[in-house]
């Protein structure tokens, strides 16, 4: 039941895009067409899986029996950074193809707030165990992570949604004031309000 | 606000601090440098060099995604120099170098006008409209009585940004000093009579009729008629009809002339 609450939250109730307005750059840039959009959601949710992975762990095992919370930004960004680094080396030797696919929003994911926004999520286990509905005391690891990843899947399909959409409005006759971003932006809109449904369940 | 900077520094925390931000970062960068050992890849440094020669217009008619892509493609030998209509010879001349291939100014190309019709060609009526060759081949096809002949409107002229296309006696020529073989004029010719031809031509054929010979000898004083003597001629075998009308093969063709000087109707011409 849990893993079902993490899923449904993760994903549609608390959008990182939509519903709680992280990562817009991205989603934004990014949406244009189908393919670079679906691209950069699943390197988001693997940058954010692996993110989790490392930074729960660090906060909750390191930083807290020393009592130097205050420098959980200073770390996870430290994190972040290299990760995405380390990860842009990786799949430049291993996938070179991907690599050429991703292109230019590998980099971008380093200061991409929806990373480093999921990170300051999972270790505040107060609000995360308020969000999937689980005792405060009962958050693990394996929760942290799981949410990362749906967070990131979340990520993925607000942003293909949106290109879905962009691809459909490139085709439209449209006011000329409206061209390009302003249509967009309400566009997101109408996207923002449908997910704001889930905020019911 | 100056209590919080006045207040005593405990300096033992701010060395645990300084220590566990130092071990992390630490961790951190020889994962970086093991990874970056690990997982390194050999890039090619020519590609690098060639981008500075190219264009940079990024503007994609050799078909690869940007200049970046293709001075990758052109530094695994993938594409040719001369796919590159933006760039400069002599630029073309030091990506040569870089890359240690040969370069002549041979392979590049220029436009000539496959109409030598003008005045001519029979006109089958007055044209008055608007000016320009789109407008009058709208209408009726244009004046001319040959299907495929220069409407002389100076469409090709307009679109040139060299300046390289003159109208002469009603028919369009190109000025092969001045042409830079970019394609505008082949692409807006309503009647597609443009063609890109090797620089080192020394003929081509001032005709792109499809007519047979007889309409052609009622319509034009210089259209091919299809005799093929030319073809019969020409000592390379450099020259096939097809379509009744000839095809020059540059590759073979020895600029001898010798199917300038067999050419009843003088549709072929030295350039």
């Amino acid at each position: 039941m849990e893993y079902l609450m993490i899923i449904v939250s993760a994903i549609f109730i608390n959008n990182f895009v939509v519903v709680q307005f992280l990562g817009i750059c991205p989603f934004l840039g990014v949406s244009k067409d189908f393919k670079s959009a679906l691209g950069m959601g699943l390197a988001v949710t693997f940058v954010m899986t692996l993110t989790c992975l490392i930074t729960y762990p660090l906060y909750t095992f390191i930083l807290v029996p020393l009592g130097l919370e205050y420098l959980e930004i200073i770390v996870f960004i430290f994190v972040i950074a290299s990760l995405v680094q380390m990860i842009e080396m990786a799949l430049k030797k291993f996938s070179p193809t991907l690599y050429n696919a991703m292109g230019i929003y590998l980099p971008l994911i380093t200061t991409n707030c929806a990373v480093l926004g999921v990170a300051e999520l999972v270790i505040d286990s107060a609000q995360i165990a308020s969000l999937i509905n689980i005792a405060e005391s009962s958050m693990n690891m394996g929760y942290a992570v799981l949410y990362g990843i749906f967070a990131g899947l979340g990520f993925t399909l607000s942003i293909v949604l949106m290109s879905g959409m962009r691809e459909k409005i490139a085709r439209l006759k449209i006011a000329k004031c409206l061209k390009g971003f302003p249509i967009a932006m309400i566009a997101a809109c109408f996207i923002a309000m449908a997910f704001y449904v889930f905020a019911l369940i | 606000m100056f209590n919080l900077l006045l207040r005593p520094i405990n300096v033992q925390s701010l060395f645990t601090v300084l220590g566990i931000v130092a071990v992390i970062a630490v961790i951190f960068a020889i994962l970086i440098v093991l990874v970056s050992k690990l997982c390194f890849v050999k890039e090619d440094e020519r590609a690098k060099a060639v981008s500075e020669h190219l264009a940079g217009a990024n503007c994609g008619g050799c078909g690869y995604a940007g200049c970046a892509d293709f001075a990758k493609a052109l530094a695994e030998g993938k594409a040719s120099i001369n796919d590159c209509g933006a760039t400069a010879n002599e630029e073309k001349e030091q990506i040569a170098k870089v890359l240690g291939i040969p370069f002549s100014a041979s392979a590049q190309s220029f436009a000539v006008v496959r109409c030598a019709g003008g005045s001519n060609a029979k006109d089958k009526y007055d044209y008055v409209g608007n000016k320009g060759c789109d407008f009058q081949n709208a209408f009726q096809g244009g004046r001319k009585v040959c299907p495929e002949g220069c409407l002389g409107d100076g469409t090709c002229a307009l679109v040139c940004t060299n300046d390289g296309i003159k109208i002469n006696n009603g028919v369009a020529k190109t000025d092969k000093s001045l042409c830079s073989a970019c394609g505008a004029c082949v692409k807006k010719c309503p009647k597609n009579l443009i063609e890109l031809i090797p620089v080192t031509a020394k003929v081509y054929v001032a005709c792109s009729t499809k007519c047979r010979g007889k309409d052609v000898m009622g319509a034009c004083t210089v259209g091919c008629i299809g005799c093929g003597l030319c073809a019969k001629n020409c000592p390379e075998n450099a020259i096939t009809m097809e379509n009744n009308l000839p095809k020059i093969d540059y590759e073979k063709c020895s600029g001898c002339l010798t199917c300038v000087a067999k050419c009843p109707r003088k549709t072929i011409k030295e350039i």
